[in-house]
């Protein structure tokens, strides 16, 4: 076995470099999973606008 | 010799023969940890075993007890004595580890890290938005490690600026290597420092009755306002659980050459870096409880500290305080900058390896050397309102957490990519529970404070 075997022997197939950079494709989301994760983009908008709004006005004061 | 693993799912060349894929030094360097891992395994040398695949839960447990959050252990002590938040710090750890533990099984089994599976599965928004969010929480932290490596130094009557120049000369010279498992050991035996908290709390000679009452009843409850105590709950969550724990475990987790063969005792390495960081974060809260009666937390975000506890227990705790400060700031400095790297690297599609060079994963190293430039230069700036940005970073921090763990546990139970390794139901449930309990905590606040900034309460 050749140096370069025996390297590659000790990591599995998906380890290595470029098959780890080989892209994966989309998550298939249920109906449910997707309806959750419009949820989330509300909750992240709304409340971060408040801590941004909360942090430039407790700046200002 | 023990043989190596047989190769396995390689592609056949024409004359019937594994093709040999492409071999970078990245994979030549990891391959040479995994031969190490495989003997160890192969001759039952258990403890070597052990040795070779602790790190990253150990790190990323460690690193979050960092400079902010030890600050805040102790002013929690200081300002309600020994009693609910002792055992809640226990609670936050508890959730980590089921948070941590699904990042390391993920990055074991995809080989890839948070931000590329992100973006690769759930679409560029997504990925962008959970990488914008990291880099811009950890550049706000990165900055309040600076501040507590500054406050840790000030003790020894040194200044901002030598505290800016020694964290960024750590960065580069635990970077210079080129090698993970260097940069992993370096980072570990800095860490282990961290325990000087605990030598601090037991020469304060705590009130033992009083530790043990306060773990067995969760009491005494801390007084205050409703916003007084949601923003301490808050900001003991964001000092136990953060986006770039997750980030950070899961990378390390690939870049280390985790396998689902080591999930085992990549739980050992989690649930030890928990059980090590919640007794020295305890020990920071004991520590910082002797103050209780001799005027409580000082002023300046705890800069305070390490004086305060001299005059009232002796100069040998106020200066383990302010060595453990310096430390936790340290290694905290070294772990955020890592996640950034990792970050950029997999939101960009380049590489990002410690097992890389500089030259060959530019990108990595340069957000990675560049955080530390960044936040150690604003430390110099006069006048920036540090404090009310590294305390409103943990609170947004806080806030936008459950984000990033949906897609944590969304990753831990997609079949095409986890296959035998998705979590359980039971897994689920806790998990689900845990970011419903974060994002009503950090939720609560925000409205909260924002209805006291408009007038409305």
């Amino acid at each position: 076995m050749t140096e370069r075997e025996e390297l590659i022997a000790y990591l599995e197939a998906d380890q290595l470099v470029a098959e780890r950079s080989r892209p994966l494709g989309r998550a298939t989301l249920s109906r449910r999973t997707a309806a959750a994760l419009w949820a989330l983009r509300i909750f992240v908008i709304v409340v971060g606008v408040m801590v941004i709004y909360t942090f430039v006005a407790s700046l200002g004061s | 010799m023990t043989p190596p693993p047989p190769i396995v799912d390689l592609p056949v060349a024409g004359d019937g023969t594994a093709a040999l894929p492409p071999l970078s030094a990245e994979d030549a360097a990891r391959s040479r940890d995994r031969f190490r891992v495989h003997h160890a395994r192969n001759r039952g040398r258990r403890w070597y075993l052990l040795w070779l695949l602790v790190g990253p839960g150990i790190l990323v447990m460690l690193g979050e007890n960092d400079g902010p959050s030890m600050l805040s252990y102790a002013t929690s002590g200081a300002t309600y004595g020994l009693g609910f938040f002792l055992p809640f710090i226990l609670v936050t750890f508890a959730m980590a580890v089921v948070c941590q533990e699904m990042c390391m099984r993920v990055g074991a089994v995809t080989h890839r890290g948070y931000g590329q599976l992100v973006l690769e599965r759930f679409g560029r928004l997504w990925g962008w938005f959970s990488a914008g969010d990291l880099i811009f929480t950890n550049l706000v932290t990165l900055i309040a490690e600076f501040v507590a490596i500054r406050v840790g130094l000030a003790y020894f009557h040194l200044g901002a600026g030598i505290a800016a120049g020694l964290g960024v000369m750590l960065v580069v010279f635990t970077l210079s290597g080129g090698r993970y498992w260097r940069w992993e050991r370096i980072v570990l035996g800095m860490a282990v420092f961290n325990g000087l908290f605990l030598v601090a709390a037991l020469l304060v000679k705590p009130h033992w009755d009083s530790v043990g009452h306060a773990f067995v009843t969760f009491s005494p409850f801390p007084h205050g306002t409703f916003n007084t105590l949601l923003l301490l709950i808050a900001s003991t969550i964001g000092a136990t659980v953060t986006p770039w724990m997750i980030f950070f475990q899961q990378s390390a987790s690939a870049d280390k050459g985790l396998t689902p063969s080591d999930v085992r005792h990549g739980r050992y390495d989690t649930v030890g870096g928990a059980t090590l960081a919640a007794v020295f974060g305890c020990g920071a809260l004991v520590a910082g409880a002797a103050l209780v009666g001799h005027g409580g937390a000082p002023g300046l975000g705890g800069a305070g500290f390490p004086s305060a506890l001299s005059h009232v227990s002796g100069a040998t705790v106020g200066t383990l305080f302010a060595l453990g400060l310096i430390e936790a700031g340290a290694v905290a400095v070294l772990t955020i900058s890592a996640s950034t790297g990792y970050a950029v690297g997999e939101c960009i599609g380049a590489p990002h390896s410690l097992n890389n060079s500089a030259r060959g994963a530019a990108a990595f190293y340069g957000a990675n050397v560049g955080a530390a430039l960044v936040a150690g230069a604003i430390i110099l700036i006069p006048g920036v309102p540090l404090l009310s940005i590294a305390l409103n970073a943990n609170v947004l921090a806080t806030v936008l957490l459950p984000v990033t763990l949906v897609f944590m546990i969304l990753l831990a139970n997609d079949h095409e990519l986890m296959g035998q390794w998705v979590n359980r139901a039971w897994l689920n449930r806790i998990a689900v529970t845990i970011v419903v309990f974060i994002a009503v905590c950090g939720a609560a606040y925000a409205i909260d404070s924002f209805l006291q900034v408009v007038h409305l309460v």
